[in-house]
């Protein structure tokens, strides 16, 4: 009788948790909005809304690293100091993902989904998993610096995050260019 | 002699049924293979839009207009892509509700979307519902130098460098009517567009066919049915295999 009594609680239990966790499973949606997300990363500042102009070599160079067509001429972004905001949508599986990408100082500062729309793989989404990028630079090869970890079923969505926060350093170098190193004098 | 006659009365059902449902069967058989495989057969990218299909469904061809934005036509093909003149520019999801145009730029207010675009077409930038473009917005006009976006109850100062929008309580609304109008596209083309608007996916045919639903509720009857009789039909082929077996070991 006690046996039954607790098989069957446990049972509601699991049950009940499992109602409960659904909707924290199904990451869907709109999570923040592009002006809540820069307000957010500038306060108590105020920021610069600014464009960058795709000229020919960047839009070849964002080619490069999206491995798709760059659509739009100009490309907005947010500005104070030497930290900028960017927006970036890039494609998981079949639908965008809005992702919001802070860099300072030619390093990722943070990264967050603004909107994800692909019925699976929204963990990607978690602010546990999105701290990896923190610190993340670029290479010569425009490829991120840092190793990501995958997530099992959500490996396209990674892979749309590590494209879009390379395009996003890649940007952040064209309208804030590293200062040039200096050259080594020849010894005498 | 008693479970002989009630063999041979199973065996008889057995055959009944089976003959009644075989074609059903077969055609369950491949459509759920071919679901269980749609992205490797890529079904969902196939788009069947005949008429007749399109009418089953309850879709209509819309009628395509376009703005004439001095001399040059903007229009949405129905599906989601957005064209000037002969040539596709951006996407643009429908309906395709106003436009206008400055000195170099044109814009057009899609269902989710502002989009930026030059005189010859070249997307310059989107202001998507996301970066603040409000949910209700109805039309974008221009009065003078200055734009302004329309939405059910106000009227909204748009700096398309900033994308900043100031809400202008003053303003008649009167006085904001679009300038330009939706007008139906010269014959050329409404031909080119002949292929475009609405289709479904030769996945959804199928799917809705293994289901019932694509014949409507007597459909999903039917399909209940033959999956009732398919349980009957296990059932009865194993009651004819265990007389079988009584049979030969009596």
């Amino acid at each position: 009788m006690r046996n039954s009594l607790y098989s069957t609680a446990l049972f509601v239990g699991l049950l009940t948790t499992t109602l409960l966790a659904s909707p924290l499973v199904n990451a869907k949606g709109v999570f923040q909005s592009g002006p809540d997300f820069v307000a957010e990363v500038f306060a108590p500042q105020q920021s610069d809304s600014k464009v960058l102009w795709i000229n020919d070599d960047i839009r070849q160079q964002a080619e490069k690293i999206l491995g798709r067509p760059v659509m739009g001429l100009r490309v907005r972004y947010h500005q104070s100091a030497g930290k900028t905001a960017w927006i970036l949508n890039e494609i998981g599986k079949e639908m965008p993902i809005t992702i919001g990408v802070v860099i300072d100082q030619h390093s990722i500062a943070s990264v967050k989904i603004l909107a994800y729309r692909e019925s699976r793989g929204g963990e990607v989404r978690y602010p546990a998993y999105m701290a990896q990028y923190q610190g993340a630079t670029l290479t010569e090869r425009y490829k991120l610096d840092k190793s990501i970890d995958g997530i099992t079923g959500a490996t396209l969505s990674v892979w749309a995050v590590n494209k879009v926060t390379a395009l996003a350093l890649y940007y952040h170098s064209q309208v804030n260019p590293k200062a040039a190193e200096p050259t080594k004098q020849p010894s005498k | 002699m008693k479970s002989t006659k009630s063999l041979k009365i199973n065996i008889i059902w057995h055959r009944r049924l089976g003959l009644s449902v075989f074609l059903v069967l077969i055609f369950l058989a491949i459509s759920g293979f071919a679901l269980n495989h749609s992205p490797a057969l890529k079904l969902n990218k196939i788009d069947l839009s005949s008429n007749w299909l399109l009418s089953w469904y309850g879709l209509e061809k819309p009628a395509i207009n376009g703005f004439n934005l001095q001399g040059k036509w903007l229009y949405q093909d129905g599906n989601s892509l957005l064209y000037l003149d002969q040539k596709a520019v951006a996407p643009c999801s429908a309906p395709l509700r106003s436009s206008t145009t400055t000195a170099d730029t044109i814009f057009a207010l899609c269902a989710d979307a502002l989009l930026m675009l030059t005189e010859k077409g070249q997307l310059l930038e989107s202001f998507t519902q996301l970066d603040g473009l409000p949910i209700n917005a109805q039309a974008i006009t221009r009065i003078e130098d200055r734009l302004y976006l329309l939405t059910d109850s106000a009227a909204l100062e748009f700096n398309s460098d900033s994308l900043a929008l100031t809400p202008e309580p003053n303003l008649d609304l009167a006085l904001l009517a679009p300038q330009s109008t939706l007008a139906p596209l010269p014959e050329l083309l409404e031909q080119q567009l002949e292929d475009s608007g609405p289709s479904i996916s030769l996945e959804t045919v199928i799917l809705d066919l293994h289901s019932g639903r694509f014949f409507g509720q007597f459909g999903v009857l039917v399909i209940d049915i033959v999956g009732l009789l398919i349980c009957i039909l296990s059932i009865t082929g194993l009651l004819a295999w265990i007389n079988r077996l009584r049979q030969i070991k009596q």
